[in-house]
This record gives structure tokens, sequence and C-alpha cells, in this order.
């Protein structure tokens, strides 16, 4: 059997962060397989992929949450028929809600993703593995109660 | 010199966490293998404050040439080291480190730097000599490192 074809793989990419900046919760939770297995860019340590969409839906999916983001070139690396690797750089802004209520604006100029995708029984590609980080510390700060969420 | 089933043996998890293992004890100097000849030659990585990702070839002999050299130490703790089988001759390995270090500065100080908190993701595949081989590995910390002065 051929290798995965490397434009299918950024196609899920793309379609990953699509999701997540038009709040397709569903559609987004789908990406990962249940038993897939996370490093958020900000965690000490890794967690399960169903916690972490729990904590994105409400940080991140929200009505008064943001996400842009700007990809860099995505490297795909095929390993057989049913698994690749996506690595690439990007540049993340984002709003979030934390449980307390209050809103966050940062920015994450050279965030790193690594993604590791598998075909399921259906043939669908389905995230099993994620490694986000950022190579400088990200700036973080506290927005006033009535600012709408930063477009940019 | 390994029979060819031999070669074709399923990885299991206990031969991908001595290679993690044996990764730690060559950078910290604890082993006089060859770095290099851990990475699949084709091996993409993202380390420390890169923005990129760079081939693990030109990464590994930059590693070598800053291992721990006389008067200096290095030392690593692995956590927990979770490994997915993804297949017949893929694994993925997640875990967390620590990991201090010691350096020469250019004024002729030493530094000793202390990663607290490091996150690790290195995917191995069998390669048809036998040997497990990293293809892709994402290291990045949840804290940027301490960096002190070490003693004369």
């Amino acid at each position: 059997m051929s290798n995965i074809p490397s434009d299918d793989v950024r196609a899920e990419v793309k379609k990953f962060w699509d999701f997540l900046s038009r709040k397709l919760k569903s559609q987004f939770a789908e990406m990962y397989v249940s038993s897939a297995s996370v490093f958020a860019a900000d965690a000490r340590r890794m967690e399960p992929a169903r916690l972490m969409l729990v904590r994105r839906e409400r940080e991140l999916l929200g009505p008064a949450s943001f996400v842009a983001t700007k990809l860099g070139s995505i490297d795909v690396q095929a390993l057989g028929a049913d698994l690749a690797i996506a690595s690439y750089p990007f540049h993340l802004s984002i709003t979030r809600t934390r449980a307390n209520g209050k809103r966050y604006q940062s920015e994450v100029p050279h965030g790193r993703a690594t993604q590791v995708f598998q075909r399921d029984e259906k043939g669908v590609l389905r995230i099993i593995h994620e490694h986000m980080s950022s190579a400088e510390p990200v700036s973080t700060k506290e927005l006033p109660a009535t600012d709408p969420p930063k477009r940019v | 010199m390994l029979s060819s089933s031999e070669n074709m043996k399923k990885i299991s998890s206990e031969d991908v966490s001595k290679e993690v293992h044996r990764f730690w004890a060559i950078l910290s100097g604890n082993l006089a293998d060859k770095l290099e000849e851990m990475y699949s030659p084709s091996a993409i990585v993202f380390t420390g404050k890169a923005k990129r990702s760079e081939s693990a070839k030109l990464m590994a002999a930059r590693r070598s040439r800053h291992r721990p050299g006389p008067g200096l130490s290095s030392r690593a703790e692995v956590g927990s080291i979770d490994v997915q089988i993804v297949g017949p001759d893929v694994a993925i390995a997640a875990y967390t480190y620590s990991f201090n270090t010691q350096k020469i500065l250019g004024n002729g100080g030493k530094v000793q730097i202390n990663t607290s908190f490091g996150r690790a993701t290195q995917i191995f595949q069998r390669a048809e000599d036998g040997a497990l081989r990293i293809v892709h590995e994402h290291l990045s910390a949840a804290a940027p490192p301490a960096m002190e002065k070490a003693g004369e």
C-alpha cells in the first residue's frame, strides 16, 4: 500500500485550525481519536485529548473567545499507508475566557506543532498524538471586562 | 548480526523505553554511543528555542559538540514514559523530563542550566537493520530553563 499523500495531511491540519477558529466544537472534537494524548503549549504534563477538549471548549470556543492563526510551512513525514506526522510553526492570537470568567489575550508568535495522524477504520485521518509548544515565552494580558474579542 | 526474523520483530514498550533512557544517557555524557545513530537519516526535530523544525542530523552534530566535557556535569531525570504502539514498526514515546547541565561561557565562567519542566515526544520506527530509530522529535519546556552561576 502507498503512503498517505502529504497533501491529505496538510488539508487535515488546515481543517483543524479552521474548526478551532470558527468554533465548530463537534467537528473539532472529531479530529481526535478517543485515546489521543496531548501536550498543550502551556501544560507541564501530557493529558488525554478528552480533557484538553473540555478545557479548550470552555476557554476558546465560547462566545467571548477568539482564535486566529497563521500557519507556516507544514512538513509531512508519511510512515506508511495509515500513519503520518505533520510538523509546522504557527502564529497564534487568542482571547480566552477562564473558568472564573476573566478574559485574557495571548500572542504566540513562534508556536510549534507536531500532530500524528492515523487513518481510522472509515479511512478518516484523525489525531492520535499532539505536541504544541512555543519557542518563546507567551505574552498574556488580562482584558477589561467590557473589551470585545480582539480581531486581527 | 540479527536474522531477518529478529529484524522484523514487533516493537514493545520495553524496547522503546530502553531507547529513551539510552538517548538521555548519551546526552548526559554517561554513554559514549553516538547520538547521530539514534536518528533516522530523514528525521525532523523541534528542540529548545528553535522557531522551526530542523534536520536531526544537524541538531545531533550540534548536541554532540555541546556534550559535557571534563569538569562539567549533566543529569537527566525521565518521568513515566507513555508508549503508544501505532503500527508493527512505529511507536510514540511521550514523557516529561528534567535536565540539568553545565556550560562554560565565553568569559570562562561556568553556568548551570536547569530545565525543570521538559516535555518530550519521540517517534520511533524500526529500521531495516532492526534498530529502533527516532524519525521525529519534539522537545519543549513548560517553563523557561533557569540559569545560575556554577562553581569555578
